[in-house]
């Protein structure tokens, strides 16, 4: 590997010398170098000791002034020190950045809002337009707090999953290869004891029989090897579908959060669907007590009915004359309202014009059988 | 000519609404024109049995059978769908012809259709159509439920649900019941099995073979109806006139049995119903209950079993799960005298409904696979009968010990 930039010689060679003490690795075989996200500039762990421990301090490179703390240092993940720092801010703006494919209305937006995150990272690493971007992403970040809170949340639970997918699949796949060494070991000894058996028969039986015998023993080899096989593809079967159904049940969790809106920065995400606000329960969805033709009294005078107020009976009974108030009220009305004429004229044009005569001619009909009738019973 | 008015018109004519005067349109229109082109020289013999007999025929082309759900002994049950679209499921409840019954129909089945014909309410179950098949068997077309009942949910121990559930399953019952009264109607069997549960979850009641509609005064009505666990104090003491008080009882120990999952008041004959009743809510008394004794089969109870009325302390240490207001709104539909309990409106107007929790969506209640089966036996069975298993009495007698 050619040596890089900045000068940052390859790690594990001799001659490392730290920039701030110049102690180098000779001396000290077990120097550790640090760097701090804030500028990169790289240091070893006892100059971090030295300068930080007593609090935040400035950069002891010529020429940097920012100030560093103590817990900010971290070990090189990188030896460019250019790819360390990009893929610190990539990761930090992915972060906040963290719309999901299915947040969005079209394939296209998301490949737009994709180009708009790499154009963000490319600014902040190689320095354009800096400030603007920073604030540009503050505001995002502080906007849509709920959202990139969820969408993380749902990446750990990704993760998670797959990670317990992984390890299933590794350790079922550790018991097939156990299961199949265990069956060709069983058949192995099962065809040597088929084999001995045979052996065993044709030593004791009579020589006519020594074909049949060795025709048997191959049949039952067979009838045994089949039966595992159907048994296996059976288990194998179950599998397969046990898996599909997990498949299932993780895509759908995915789907879950989907309740935010379009902000400045990211563009083309769905039109939130503002949850329906929740109606105050209705206990009679919708249905009126109201009557249309008159008011239910508690009381109607009536001689007939005022025996009932005074029977024990069948005031310990539970009757209730508001009830036959109201059913009778509500037959004596029933047929108010109902407009024949109207619903005549409402039927489709289709159904009628055709229909009009025949029905009538029919009740004509109905009529005029009635009336023979009438005069036969006459 | 033998123009009779009398023969009986297929029930189908009066069924729903819209369909039969288009029907009618339809079938007259086929009798005139047959009659003019292709059998002209056949005078037409019965008008109006020709047309009845064609409308039927139009409904039952309408539908067709799949299979059995379940059979009793008084109907059988099928899955059925449109002949026009085959994912439109229905349940097809074909009543059995019975000799023992006058005009070979038992009661319950007109019952059924004369109250269901006139009830359309999202908490009752839709009766489609009704046609007569072959064989003179009354066939009702019926809303395909296939999410159980609540009794199947009731009983499942694996199935969790709290008192959210409750409060929607109760809130449905509450407004069928209320839709009922509304309407004159007396359901007079109302408990887990009849409620059913659509795909949906929506509650629906079913089951109206007890059903009638408000008494006329100084009429006699039946005591021998609604199940004795649902039965109300004035039923089992031999009231013959009473009033939807019965409904909200029976509604009560549905709730009671909703929040306990065994049922609440659960007797062997009448009489230990009584007891049990007495046991648990306090002895109906002059004092409590006006007339009470002047009840035909009033039984005094024995003096050192007397209980005192119950308060809301005891409803709440009952049914902790409900809450005060909860318990409240039991105990308020569970109150001996008829006169003194809620009505349906009222208990709509409760401010139960509207406390935390809220309702659960109907999405979101809990449900059970297999529930087609079980439409199937609930819908054939006749009212009023509790369930008659192999180790019945044993099962009862579980339910009391854990009661007590």
């Amino acid at each position: 590997m050619p040596p890089v930039r900045n000068g940052i010689p390859n790690r594990g060679e001799e001659d490392e010398v730290c920039p701030v003490c110049k102690s180098s690795r000779y001396l000290n075989p077990s120097m550790r170098f640090l760097i701090n996200p804030e500028c990169y500039h790289k240091m070893c762990e006892s100059c971090v000791d030295r300068i930080f421990s007593s609090g935040p301090a400035n950069c002891p490179v010529a020429g940097c002034n920012k100030t560093l703390r103590k817990n900010r240092f971290r070990t090189q993940t990188f030896e460019d020190i250019n790819v360390e720092r990009e893929v610190d801010i990539r990761r930090r703006v992915m972060q906040i950045l963290n719309r999901r494919e299915e947040e969005f209305a079209s394939k296209r937006a998301y490949d737009d809002f994709l180009e708009q995150r790499e154009e963000i990272i490319m600014n902040l690493v190689t320095g354009i337009d800096v400030a603007k971007t920073e604030k540009d992403l503050q505001t995002y970040a502080s906007e849509n707090v709920a959202s990139i809170r969820s969408n993380q949340a749902l990446e750990r639970e990704e993760a998670s999953s797959f990670q317990e997918q992984q390890t299933f699949e590794k350790e079922q796949a550790r018991l097939r290869r156990q299961a199949a060494r265990q069956e060709y070991e069983d058949e192995r000894r099962e065809m040597l004891a088929g084999q001995e058996d045979v052996l065993r028969r044709l030593a004791a039986g009579k020589r006519d029989d020594a074909a049949a015998i060795a025709r048997e023993g191959q049949k039952v080899l067979l009838k045994k090897s089949s039966a595992r096989r159907s048994e296996e593809d059976r288990i194998r079967q179950k599998q397969a579908a046990l898996r599909s159904s997990d498949a299932k049940k993780s895509g759908k969790a995915v789907t879950a959060s989907q309740a935010t809106g379009d902000t400045g920065l990211v563009k083309g995400l769905k039109k939130i669907k503002t949850p329906e606000p929740e109606k105050p329960y209705s206990p009679f969805a919708g249905f009126t007590t109201k009557r249309d033709y008159y008011t239910l009294r508690d009381f109607y005078p009536s001689s007939y009915l005022e025996p009932i107020r005074n029977d024990t009976r069948m005031q310990a009974g539970g009757f209730d004359l508001g009830e036959y108030y109201s059913r009778t009220l509500l037959e004596a009305f029933a047929g108010l309202g109902c407009f024949i004429g109207d619903e005549v004229s409402k039927r489709d044009p289709t159904s009628t014009l055709g229909i009009s005569k025949p029905a009538t001619e029919g009740a004509a009909m109905a009529a005029v059988s009635t009336s023979i009738a009438n005069e036969e019973t006459a | 000519m033998a123009v009779s008015p009398s023969i009986p018109r297929s029930p189908s004519t009066t069924s729903s609404s819209t369909v039969p005067q288009k029907l009618k349109e339809i079938a007259t229109q086929n009798i005139s024109t047959g009659k003019g082109v292709s059998h002209p020289q056949i005078p037409l013999q019965n008008p109006d049995y020709e047309l009845a007999q064609q409308l039927n025929d139009d409904v039952r082309h309408k539908y067709i059978k799949d299979r059995k759900l379940g059979e009793g002994t008084y109907a059988v049950v099928y899955l059925g769908h449109l002949r026009a679209d085959s994912a439109s499921y229905v349940a097809i409840k074909k009543i059995k012809v019975n000799a023992e019954f006058k005009d070979g129909l038992s009661m319950d089945a007109i019952r059924e259709v004369k109250y269901l014909q006139e009830l359309s309410h999202p908490n009752i179950i839709a009766l489609h159509d009704v046609f007569t098949s072959k064989d003179l068997n009354l066939n009702l077309v019926l809303e395909y439920l296939p999410g159980g009942d609540l009794e199947m949910l009731i009983k499942d121990g694996s199935i969790h649900y709290g008192a959210a559930d409750v409060k929607a399953w109760m809130g449905m019952l509450a407004r069928s019941v209320w839709y009922c009264h509304e309407n004159c109607v007396l359901h007079r069997d109302i408990k887990p099995n009849n409620l059913l549960i659509a795909s949906d979850g929506e509650v629906k009641l079913a089951d109206f073979g007890l059903a009638r509609s408000f008494a006329d005064p100084y009429l006699n009505m039946s005591h021998q109806v609604i199940t004795r666990w649902y039965r109300p104090p004035e039923l089992l003491y031999g009231a013959r006139q009473y009033s939807g008080a019965v409904d909200i009882w029976s509604m009560g120990m549905v709730f009671a049995e909703l929040l306990l999952r065994v049922p609440f008041v659960a007797g062997n004959t009448d009489l230990d119903q009584i007891s049990k009743i007495n046991d648990a809510f306090g002895t109906p008394t002059e004092e409590n209950w006006p007339g009470v004794t002047k009840l035909p089969n009033y039984v005094s109870a024995e003096k050192d079993r007397i209980v005192p009325l119950q308060g809301r302390d005891f409803f709440l240490r009952q049914f902790p799960t409900a809450g005060s207001v909860g318990a409240e709104l039991l105990m308020s539909m569970c109150a001996l005298d008829p006169r003194k309990r809620s009505t349906a409106s009222q208990i709509l107007q409760h401010n139960w409904w509207f406390i935390e929790p809220k309702p659960t969506k109907k999405e979101d209640l809990p449900r059970k696979p297999g529930g087609v089966k079980k439409m199937g036996d609930d819908l054939a069975r006749r009212g009023g009968e509790l369930q008659e298993g192999p180790f019945h009495n044993t099962v009862r007698q579980l339910d009391f010990t854990a009661m007590k």
